[in-house]
């Protein structure tokens, strides 16, 4: 039987050793081996060889899951979780059988289509929504989370949506700077601090032109493969060329870098060589001289550039001659931001957070004037809410920059 | 299943279980590889996953007091910035639990020199199969009278829930240095432990790896692991500076004389983790060559490591099957692993016959069945191929005493017919996995 089409290799690899087991986030939050990897991937076998049906536990423990990956990394048999779930979850999208119901169930669907359909990938109706939440926000309508951490949208700043980037769109110049949907909209000046960068190594960026709004990788954590592929072809489209791909969210460039596998094409092959993290990028290419600041940055390693990129050392080579590093002591932990996660499961997303901000304020982060860095936009407005001095890598080398930007 | 957050919920637990006569196993973080936490019999699984808290660290009497769900490694990252950390070392220590140590008298590459769990854990607090919440053992150093501590530890959940452990800690060494020595036969391997055992050289570990599971583990890690060798020793010298240096020459020179290929020493304490980190993925890793894998955990003399070796190749040889070494070989601590595919029809008998035979091999050669993975359910009917029947009914009366119900853990360790009612309890039917 093959009820969740997944790959019958794939999912045998796991041996069941439990070295994932620490890594995962939501299994140091519960302690509950069904939300755990092992547990998972044992729930996907019982299904897949129908020995268990898909009910409502089973649907609940695949969308309990960050998808942070942290348990691929860790497994040294190599199984490939982050396809598994993916797939499973598209599987489930597709089986009528795991449709809510109730009717609050059917409205937050109704939303969820809204959000994934509507907002998401139509820049300008995101960009007018934003607006709409800033007054709002400044109206004292929505309500601050309760609680000594509040968590739930970030605080909107008019100079966030009112910074320009004064770049060509869609032209042809030496590297894109991809800008994506949700990060453009709120964290604007980080875009803007990584063009300075890319500019100050003397290059001719552009940014993506009509239809590159959004890489579709919430569509694809969520299981709507079809939609997720129909976004990724409109981004190859957005940025022509051979010049390489410049992304400054970590989330959105491990979904580029997986478009290969998610449309199984040679293009999308070709495409996903072209991508780079931003930090990944300039270190390639050569940081620009820095000046000591003589700030202390703790460094948060966001899970899709750590364990999907794998390219989180680079974040400590851009920074280590303007800055004292530190690590925190939790091999990189989730944070609890996961795209939509911290929207979709509030509170397993804020446990997992107390977590993280624990091992953050057991590096020093919370001292006076310690900024924390973070190279995803998720994660930075998840700890931002948390208290913390969050700053982007581009920011922070921008900043130490001997030249300054031009 | 139940996830108790203290001494009483876990009491409560089990007395609940009595009442209704249900078995009832403790379940740490389930890494164990004896089958001990697994529920037979449709028994309740008390998880400890959620009693998971340091309660207490005493820097100047180098004791740690916590709740048996902190997971091993946890609680040494815990005790770092005192300079303190917990010896028994695991392979799984990154996930396995303390309870679960306790439970299977963990045994990990640093217990060579510095001894197994239970010569680290000074008291257990337990809820007794009886619903009694017992302290066994206590802070002092040794404590007078019987060591029920003793017995409890290793007991692999048959005599009772740990909920609360204190152990001992060591201060950081002042010094470490990593080797890793490349051979072109695990024969040479083999003499070059015995040599240096022989010569006096006590290392911190001593881990042995032979070819395939070396490319698996490298191919994962990627930490310079050489690829072509037949075998690698990962050796590891610490103490003061002065001793570590003689010690370290000592073994180059010991493995040169053996013919090593070549001797690497960690440079930076990034390489040094990444180095061992290799060797604890690497039941993990095999993975990567076939999708199961049967390991077994004897010790033999380590005077007859390479003829032990030998025959174990033969073995799997003659079923036609991959074998693989990965073992602590300071202490003769062998694991060979027999990797398959589930899904080849037969190869069940093939992977038992051969674990039975490899098994007949390490006993006869004076070793035992078990080095640190515990009996469980796995070796539970090999018992009797290490214990005569006198040794089993006086095993089978210490836990009679502890669990008269044989509600606790039940049909694990000690094979059918060694409890006191067990027949009865079962109306007189042997089970078909029963060794006679
Ligand atoms: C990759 C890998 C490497 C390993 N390397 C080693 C190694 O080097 N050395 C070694 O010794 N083992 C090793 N093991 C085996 C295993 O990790 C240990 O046996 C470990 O002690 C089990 O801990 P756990 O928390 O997972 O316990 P579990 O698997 O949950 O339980 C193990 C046994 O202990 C009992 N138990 C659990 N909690 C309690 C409690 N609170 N009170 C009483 N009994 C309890 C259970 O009933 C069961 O019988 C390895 C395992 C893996 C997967
Ligand atoms: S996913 Fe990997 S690490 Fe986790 S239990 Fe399975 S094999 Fe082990
Ligand atoms: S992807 Fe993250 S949350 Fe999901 S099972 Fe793996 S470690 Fe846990």
């Amino acid at each position: 039987m093959n009820i969740l089409g997944l790959d019958d290799d794939e999912l045998i690899s796991c041996v069941g050793c439990g070295l994932c087991l620490p890594h995962c986030p939501t299994y140091r939050v519960t302690g509950l081996e069904i939300a755990s990897p092992r547990g998972r991937i044992a729930a996907m076998r019982a299904v897949e060889t129908g020995v268990a049906p898909i009910d409502a536990p089973f649907v609940d423990a695949m969308q309990e899951c960050v998808q942070c990956r942290g348990c691929e990394a860790a497994c040294p048999s190599g199984v490939p979780f982050g396809h598994l779930m993916e797939d499973t979850r598209a599987a489930l999208e597709l089986n009528a059988a795991s449709r809510p119901t109730a009717l609050a169930a059917r409205v937050r669907r109704g939303l969820e289509w809204i959000g994934y359909r509507v907002v998401l990938p139509n820049h300008r109706v995101l960009i007018a929504l934003s607006w709409l939440l800033l007054v709002a926000q400044r109206l004292h309508l929505v309500p601050k989370r309760f609680g000594p951490q509040r968590f739930g949208p970030p605080l909107l700043t008019r100079s966030s949506l009112m910074t320009k980037l004064d770049v060509s769109s869609g032209a042809l110049g030496d590297a894109w700077l991809f800008t994506g949907c949700v990060m453009d909209a709120w964290q604007r000046p980080t875009h803007l601090a990584a063009l300075q960068v890319l500019q100050a190594t003397g290059l001719r960026v552009a940014v993506p032109g009509r239809g590159g709004d959004c890489c579709g990788a919430l569509h694809e954590h969520a299981g709507r493969r079809a939609e997720a592929q129909h976004l990724a072809r409109k981004v190859m489209q957005s940025m022509p060329g051979d010049a390489p791909i410049v992304v400054d969210s970590a989330g959105c460039g491990a979904a580029l870098k997986q478009y290969g596998r998610l449309l199984g094409t040679e293009a999308a092959t070709d495409f996903s060589r072209r991508v780079f993290d931003f930090s990944e990028f300039v270190v390639q290419r050569g940081v620009p001289a820095t000046r000591a600041t003589g700030r202390t940055v703790v460094v948060q390693d966001p899970c899709h550039l750590r364990h999907v990129q794998k390219s989180h050392m680079a974040v400590r080579s851009l920074l280590s001659d303007g800055y004292e590093l530190v690590d925190t002591d939790d091999d990189g932990l989730c944070c609890g931001a996961g795209g939509a996660y911290s929207v979709l499961q509030p509170d397993l997303s804020r446990e997992i957070a107390m977590r993280k901000s624990a091992a953050l304020r057991a590096a020093g982060a919370d001292r006076p004037g310690v900024l924390v860095c973070s190279a995803n936009p998720g994660c930075a407005m998840q700890l931002t809410q948390a208290g913390f001095s969050v700053q982007h890598p581009a920011e922070l080398l921008r900043d130490a920059l001997k030249e300054g930007p031009r | 299943m139940c996830f108790p957050r203290s001494a009483s919920d876990a009491a409560a637990a089990v007395r609940a279980a009595r009442v209704h006569g249900v078995p009832y196993v403790a379940r740490g973080s389930g890494t164990g590889l004896a089958g001990g936490a697994t529920p037979l019999d449709d028994a309740l699984v008390i998880v400890t996953t959620q009693m998971n808290r340091v309660l207490e660290v005493d820097i100047d009497e180098r004791i740690a007091i916590v709740e048996p769900g902190v997971l091993n490694l946890d609680l040494s990252r815990h005790t770092r910035p005192q300079g303190l950390h917990y010896a028994p070392d695991p392979s799984s220590q990154q996930a396995c639990s303390i309870g679960g140590n306790v439970g299977t008298n963990a045994g990990g590459p640093h217990c060579l020199s510095s001894g197994v769990t239970s010569a680290h854990v000074l008291m257990v607090e337990a809820v007794l199969p009886t619903g009694d919440i017992a302290e066994l053992g206590s802070l002092a150093p040794d404590t007078p009278g019987y060591d029920l501590r003793g017995a409890f530890v290793g007991s692999e959940g048959t005599m009772g829930i740990c909920t609360k452990v204190a152990v001992r800690l060591m201060p950081n060494p002042p010094l470490v240095r990593t080797m890793l020595l490349d051979f072109m036969s695990v024969e040479a391997a083999g003499a070059t432990v015995s040599a240096m055992i022989a010569a006096g050289v006590v290392p911190a570990a001593l881990e042995m790896m032979d070819a395939e599971i070396t490319r698996a583990v490298e191919d994962f890690v990627g930490a310079g692991y050489p690829r072509d060798a037949a075998a690698v020793l990962l050796c590891e010298i610490d103490g003061l500076i002065e001793g570590v240096d003689y010690q370290v020459s000592e073994v180059r020179r010991i493995a040169q004389s053996h013919g090593a290929r070549s001797v690497r020493i960690a440079q930076t304490e990034a390489e040094r983790q990444l180095l061992w980190k290799g060797r604890k993925s690497a039941f993990g890793a095999i993975a990567r060559i076939a999708p199961d894998y049967y390991l077994h955990d004897a010790v033999v003399p380590r005077t007859k490591l390479v003829q032990v070796l030998e025959s174990v190749y033969a073995i799997a040889r003659a079923e036609q099957l991959t074998m693989m070494n990965v073992f602590h070989a300071g202490d003769g601590n062998l694991h060979p692993l027999i990797v398959f595919d589930s899904r080849e029809p037969g190869i069940w008998e093939r992977v038992h016959e051969a674990g039975s035979r490899i098994l007949h091999t390490c006993i006869d050669a004076g070793g035992v069945l078990s080095g640190e993975h515990g009996v469980g359910m796995e070796k539970r009917d090999l018992m009797p191929l290490q214990f005569s029947s006198d040794d089993l009914a006086a095993q089978g009366r210490l836990v009679d005493a502890f669990d008269p119900d044989g509600l606790a853990n039940p049909r694990k360790v000690l094979p059918h017919g060694w409890r006191c009612g067990e027949v009865q309890q079962r109306g007189g039917t042997i089970p078909d996995d029963t060794w006679i």
